[in-house]
């Protein structure tokens, strides 16, 4: 497809050889992409070495002595125990053992299912108790606080991913009927993702504001509901409701959740115009069939339009949640003191440490582990969902 | 289906009517959930401090002095015309790196062509985190030594970094790919090399995708947030996100002047989206999915 005419054009060239045309086409190559690569180089790709061997340096503002992977490295200050992330990560294969178990072993027996259901629960079970004792040895020996800003992130990720793509994937299939002002309606919903976050943020902050008279407040007012503090709370919204939970199961605190909607706002419209593009890719045909065997709109949806879309929703899935573990802005703008550490997402963890206590090797440091853990769950989500979708 | 034939035709047509009514409610729903924010803005924008106090849903008289007032104790006059300048540079430094490695990409074979390409498109799932602290002591100079010495307030600090992304240079890729190869053969045969046959062929014919391209960079650079944090220590170059920032951190209470502001710094990219906003969302959608 490319240029793979070049030897006939040559020919029509007869003063140069073809070497020197060879030549002169890798040259021109490399100096086209020189200026993009350069940047990208510079600013994209040598920073990751860069934070490695930053990390690895007691470096505050200065680069000073040189710890590196001995007794007093960064990386032992976050793990802590590093028996614990060992415990933890066989917690996590074990957890992989029982999905690969669930779905997958025992099937050419007889009555195979249910044993595999059986020993995959059991599994289950023990990569609960595997997790939370590796969990727990590390926020005991290692920094709790960057820890928890794990934890954090993963309520980010784990509640506002989905819900923003099934409201996403809502909306789409129904802007994708027959419907009057689909250009207007898919405008204003993609107009949240083009705005700035600052000035969107400034409106969040006073509709999720502790007063009163805030929107969020006056939301609740309808339904008899008390005011809220909203982002100043940080309790968890679990406990707001009168249930005893603590620790890791009591969830995000209200503030956080504030944070989500948020974000969810955000986000929504961009899942939909992506949304739409796929449906858009659907033969009509085959729901043309379908209606002549007499499915209903529901049998449609569950089994045309779900299962088609399952790249695209993949897609969205994979992108978003890697992009929750990224995300920043939403909540460095959005966050008050009085949130405490429950609005500190890994990310935001990270910025405070070297913005405001100038700790440049742990900050990288940070940053690594938080790679490490953006790569593996890359990896996982590839492995785990990539098996789920259908390419029509 | 046995039902079917039983039911009368009125009631049919009722109940198409009905999930129409609701398909309607979905979608109105959702518009307004996406809008009101943007109301509450504009309306407490136009109000005196003890109306968004008492919380009115709509100001009594508009108050267009806010908006005067916003724009003068934020400084806001020097910082949107910093941002302005920014985001041109950098949406020209973007343009014109995406359009010629784009090309490259797409149509010259070079040694290396593909392993550099996929080394870029590894750049596109690292998190910014990661690479802030090494930047921003790349622009202090502290790396290696740059042109000028430190590049903290300078227009280069804020613009080079982001001059060139790999997301661009795929979009536009994908494009120039597709390019037929008779127009090259014929641009060939006129001893036409790839610079000019870049500008005067391929470029024409790729208005679509170039002006995506420069809808992203343009919002992306107005829209960026926490790099100017980091590299504005002083107000010389400060664009106006970050004056925003410290406006809603300084102002406290004075909701009604936040609000001016807020909208202040909407009314560019509000009025690049209502007149291409068909490009952002077919460009979304086409290199999302591709992605």
């Amino acid at each position: 497809m490319e240029s793979s005419t070049a030897g006939k054009s040559q020919s029509r060239l007869p003063h140069r050889s073809p070497f020197i045309n060879r030549l002169y086409e890798n040259l021109t190559g490399y100096l086209f992409v020189f200026p993009a690569m350069l940047v990208i180089a510079v600013f994209g790709l040598f920073p990751i070495g860069y934070a490695v061997y930053m990390s690895m340096f007691n470096w505050r503002v200065k680069k000073g002595e040189f710890v590196g992977f001995t007794e007093r490295d960064q990386y032992n200050q976050l793990i802590g125990d590093w028996g614990g992330l060992a415990i933890f990560l066989a917690g996590i294969g074990v957890l992989v053992l029982a999905y690969w178990m669930w779905t997958k072993a025992f099937r050419s027996y007889r009555r195979g299912e249910l044993l595999a259901k059986l020993g995959a629960a059991v599994l289950l079970a023990v990569t609960g108790v595997l997790i939370s004792t590796g969990w727990g040895r590390m926020m005991v020996a290692g920094d709790a606080k960057f820890l928890s800003s794990m934890i954090v992130t993963l309520y980010y990720a784990v509640f506002t991913v989905p819900i923003q793509l099934g409201l996403a994937m809502l909306l789409a299939y129904v802007l994708f009927q027959n419907i009057r002002g689909k250009q207007l309606f898919r405008m204003l919903y993609f107009l949240p993702y083009v705005t700035p976050i600052v000035s969107t943020a400034v409106v969040f902050r006073t509709i999720f504001s502790p007063r009163e008279s805030s929107l969020a407040n006056i939301f609740l007012s309808w339904f008899g509901i008390a005011p809220q503090k909203w982002l100043f709370e940080p309790k968890p919204v679990l406990q707001l409701l009168g249930l005893n939970v603590e620790g890791f199961w009591a969830g995000p605190s209200l503030a956080l959740v504030s944070i989500m909607i948020f974000g969810i706002w955000t986000f929504v419209g961009y899942n939909t115009v992506i949304f739409l593009a796929g449906l858009g890719s659907i033969s009509k045909e085959i729901y043309e069939a379908a209606q002549i065997d007499g499915a209903n709109a529901w049998d449609l949806f569950r089994s045309i339009t779900f299962p088609l879309l399952s790249p695209v929703t993949f897609y969205l899935f994979l992108v978003s949640f890697i992009g929750t573990f990224k995300a920043f802005n939403h909540i460095f703008v959005m966050q008050v003191p009085a949130a405490q550490n429950t609005v500190q997402t890994a990310t935001v963890e990270i910025f405070n440490i070297f913005y405001k206590g100038n700790n440049y090797g742990y900050a990288a440091a940070q940053a690594v582990l938080l790679f490490l853990v953006i790569l593996g769950l890359t990896f996982a989500q590839n492995k785990l969902l990539g098996d789920k979708v259908f390419y029509g | 289906m046995a039902k079917q034939t039983t039911r009368f035709l009125s009631k049919d047509l009722a109940k198409r009517y009905a999930s129409k009514a609701v398909l309607y409610l979905i979608l109105i729903l959702g518009a307004v959930v996406a809008i009101l924010p943007f109301y509450w803005m504009v309306s407490t924008s136009f109000m005196t401090l003890s109306e968004t106090i008492n919380r009115k849903w709509f100001p009594a008289e508009l108050q267009f002095q806010n908006y005067v007032d916003a724009w003068n104790q934020a400084k806001f006059a020097k910082y949107f015309l910093n941002s302005v300048i920014i985001t041109f540079t950098t949406v020209v430094g973007v343009l014109f790196t995406s359009t010629l490695a784009g090309y490259a990409f797409a149509r010259i074979r070079f040694a290396g062509r593909d392993f550099l390409f996929a080394l870029m498109l590894s750049t596109m799932m690292i998190p910014e985190t990661i690479t802030l602290l090494p930047n921003l002591l790349m622009i202090r100079g502290a790396i290696i030594p740059l042109p000028g010495g430190s590049w903290v307030n300078t227009l280069q600090g804020l613009a080079v970094p982001f001059m060139a992304n790999a997301f661009s240079v795929f979009l536009l890729r994908q494009f120039f790919a597709q390019v037929p190869n008779e127009l090259w053969d014929a641009a060939r045969i006129d001893g036409c090399g790839h610079l000019r046959f870049l500008i005067q062929v391929v470029l024409p014919i790729s208005k679509a995708p170039m002006m995506t391209v420069l809808l992203f960079s343009f919002t992306s650079a107005w829209n960026a947030f926490m790099w100017p944090l980091l590299v504005t220590t002083r107000e010389n170059w400060r664009p106006l996100m970050v004056g925003l920032w410290n406006f809603v951190t300084e102002a406290g209470p004075e909701t009604h002047l936040l609000m001016a502001g807020a909208v202040i710094t909407l009314i560019p990219i509000l009025i690049v989206y209502f007149f291409a906003q068909k490009q952002f969302t077919e460009g979304i959608a086409t290199t999302g999915l591709k992605g």
